[in-house]
């Protein structure tokens, strides 16, 4: 069982490029918590200093209270499952789980035994005799998650586990991963750059950009109150809209105005504004606040054409052109318009989101 | 019709091609068993009347003879009566070669092994100049170095040694092994690498358990070449032998053609005997030798 604690930890390679600078995280013991990010934002980079993988270059990196930054890997309590699995090509299936166990020295006996159960926990016991490469990309991923949990490790490390499936067999591996935290009780950090994988899965979420973290959250929280536009921007599909224009009002309420655009703010988002009108802010809308059905109130208003229509089977996006911005809607799939229509649809002012126009930072959350 | 126009221009090139790599190598091994009179026939037999092994018989048997240039004629009718006198140090030298080859194989794979998974997984400073290093070392021609190797040999007390030949063919040798080896290990992917590490391996224990069962075909690329380049090396040699004790096949055979008379037929006895091991050595690891040479292509 292990808390994880990084203390201002840096990583800087020989050639100057600075993958991590001053992160500091505290990650609780039994918690699933994914590190979400593009690629080349150091999640990876983290996940291997946690490993053991790289030499941390700076600050401190402590599993409970020990401090394990020159603790080669092989001394630390972890397991690590790869995107592409990794496997050893030249080891059967029942070799590859019991790698581990072989190289730490348990006895024979005990190694069958946890093979053998971690096989039947995931459903891959006909396939022991197997080589890798007689295996399908969902085999071969639960080659090595078992590889990882028969070590029955004090930390479960992913990286990118499920990019190389195709997408059904994902979302079943998402349940699984998520059962398999459940019954394993012990802590896990996963690495992703996919924010469904991220939202579905994790208990915290640490979305990172260029070795910085931008916001830790609950996946609720990181969704509902990104605390900049970077963090909006990656989470959410289609993507958040947004509006560049200002703030205006008086002491009794807040508005948003572009052009002709009119949004009433409500009381508890106006809040935090009160007194900064005339301020250029963008304006944050997710493609699902808004609704044509309603009949369109004033200040909850947003008037555009239609330029296109993409049914995605369940829903459709509608791509909006209001007040000289494209914007992107998800809208139910009995909605019938076509490109060229004129549209008033309905905002949900308690969704939205206001970021400074410069910074980019949330003017709402902080 | 245009397609069989085209596989007979392959064939006709490739049936050229053969001959012109084939016709040399039938030559030799059809004159070791002819007798001498019937390679000087003319015009020259391709398939010998009357195949005889007394050639490779005088080899063996030369052992044991002390010609001088008034004993040079022993009798043999199969080499015209003329064996060479360096005839006896033959079957030393195949010792030789075979030890210093067997030495440089071994010692390539001690060192080459472990120094190319260091400079394909572990990143350290200097680690891309230290390939180029050792790679630029081979741009120098062998007869630039010849001068410098022989002092250093000297001063190590090692002429007519037999290690004067492991050390100086490993200067040779190891730099290609390292680069075959680091383009193998460099396609296999780094997680594997990783993999092990997390399982519980030190860097010694994944590249014995890991990256060595995984590369096979370039190890036997490496084999291959070292044994053949040290197996048929001959400059190097020349300087740094004397007799008996460390004269390598080359050299002796070589200098059957600077004897007081020459025997053919006792030359290309010798020669096909020369050309066994390497013939031994594809055969046996024929099935990896492609796959080996183009290792960076291999999927790992």
């Amino acid at each position: 069982m292990a808390r994880i604690t990084l203390d201002s930890v840096g990583k800087r390679y020989p050639n100057g490029f600075v993958a991590l600078e001053d992160l500091s995280l505290a990650i609780a013991d039994k918690e699933f918590l994914v590190l979400l990010g593009p690629s080349g934002c150091g999640k990876s980079t983290t996940l291997n200093l946690i490993a053991g993988l790289e030499d941390v270059t700076a600050g401190s990196l402590y599993f409970d209270d020990v401090l394990m930054n020159v603790v080669p890997v092989h001394r630390r309590d972890v397991a690590m499952v790869f995107q592409s699995y990794a496997l050893y090509p030249h080891k059967s299936v029942y070799e590859n789980i019991a790698f581990g166990l072989r190289m730490r020295g348990h006895p024979r006996a005990e190694i069958e035994e946890r093979v053998k159960h971690a096989a039947r926990r995931l459903e891959i016991e006909p396939l022991l005799e197997r080589r890798p490469h007689q295996l399908s990309g969902g085999q071969r991923q639960r080659v090595a998650l078992g590889r990882a949990l028969v070590r029955q490790p004090a930390v479960f490390l992913m990286d990118e586990p499920l990019s190389n499936l195709d997408a059904a067999l994902r979302i079943a591996m998402r349940a699984e991963i998520k059962q398999l935290h459940h019954t394993m009780r012990t802590t896990f950090v996963y690495v992703t750059h996919d924010q469904a994988e991220a939202l579905t899965l994790a208990e915290r979420i640490v979305v990172m950009r260029e070795g910085v973290i931008q916001q830790i959250g609950s996946p609720e929280e990181i969704y509902d109150r990104p605390r900049n536009t970077f963090v909006a921007s990656f989470l959410g599909n289609p993507p958040i809209n947004y509006l560049e224009g200002a703030l205006a009002g008086d002491g009794a309420g807040m508005r948003f105005e572009r052009g002709a655009l009119r949004l009433a703010l409500p009381p508890a988002l106006a809040q935090p504004l009160r007194g900064q009108a005339g301020r250029p802010v963008r304006l944050g809308l997710r493609a699902e606040d808004v609704d044509e059905r309603g009949a369109p109130r004033a200040g909850e208003t947003l008037q555009g054409r239609v330029f296109s229509v993409l049914p995605v089977g369940s829903d459709q996006y509608l791509g909006l052109e209001s007040e000289g911005t494209q914007l992107f809607f998800r809208v139910g799939r009995d909605v019938r318009h076509r490109e060229g229509d004129n549209l008033a649809l309905s905002v949900n002012t308690n969704r939205v989101q206001v970021f400074d126009s410069s910074s980019g930072a949330s003017l709402l959350w902080r | 019709m245009r397609n069989l126009g085209r596989n007979l221009l392959l064939f006709a090139a490739s049936a050229l091609f053969l001959a012109y790599v084939l016709a040399p190598v039938a030559w030799l091994v059809s004159s070791s068993v002819q007798q001498e009179s019937e390679i000087t026939s003319r015009p020259p037999q391709w398939i010998p009347r009357q195949p005889t092994l007394e050639n490779f018989e005088a080899i063996f048997a030369a052992e044991a003879k002390q010609v001088t240039y008034e004993t040079r004629r022993q009798g043999d009718p199969a080499t015209g009566g003329f064996i060479p006198s360096t005839a006896r140090d033959l079957v030393p030298a195949m010792w030789n070669s075979l030890i210093v080859a067997v030495a440089v194989v071994v010692l390539n794979l001690v060192v080459g092994v472990p120094a190319a998974y260091a400079m394909a997984k572990i990143r350290f400073i200097g680690r891309s100049g230290s390939i180029y290093f050792m790679l630029s070392t081979r741009v120098i021609p062998d007869i630039a170095l010849v001068v410098p190797f022989f002092l250093f040999i000297h001063k190590l007390g090692l002429l007519d040694h037999l290690g004067s030949l492991i050390i100086t063919y490993l200067a040779i040798t190891v730099p290609f092994t390292v680069f075959i080896l680091v383009s193998y290990f460099e396609s296999l992917p780094d997680e594997l690498d990783k993999a092990a590490r997390v399982d519980g391996c030190s860097r010694l224990q994944t590249l014995l358990r890991v990256y060595v069962p995984l590369a096979t075909p370039s190890l036997v690329a490496v084999v291959l070449f070292t044994f053949l380049t040290s197996w048929n090396e001959f400059l190097l040699a020349l300087m740094f032998t004397q007799t008996q004790a460390s004269q390598t096949m080359p050299i002796v055979v070589a200098a059957f053609t600077s004897d007081f008379t020459i025997s053919f037929s006792f030359i290309n006895a010798a020669g096909v005997i020369a050309v066994i091991p390497p013939v031994v050595l594809a055969v046996v690891f024929e099935r990896y030798i492609v796959s080996g040479l183009t290792a960076g292509a291999v999927k790992g």
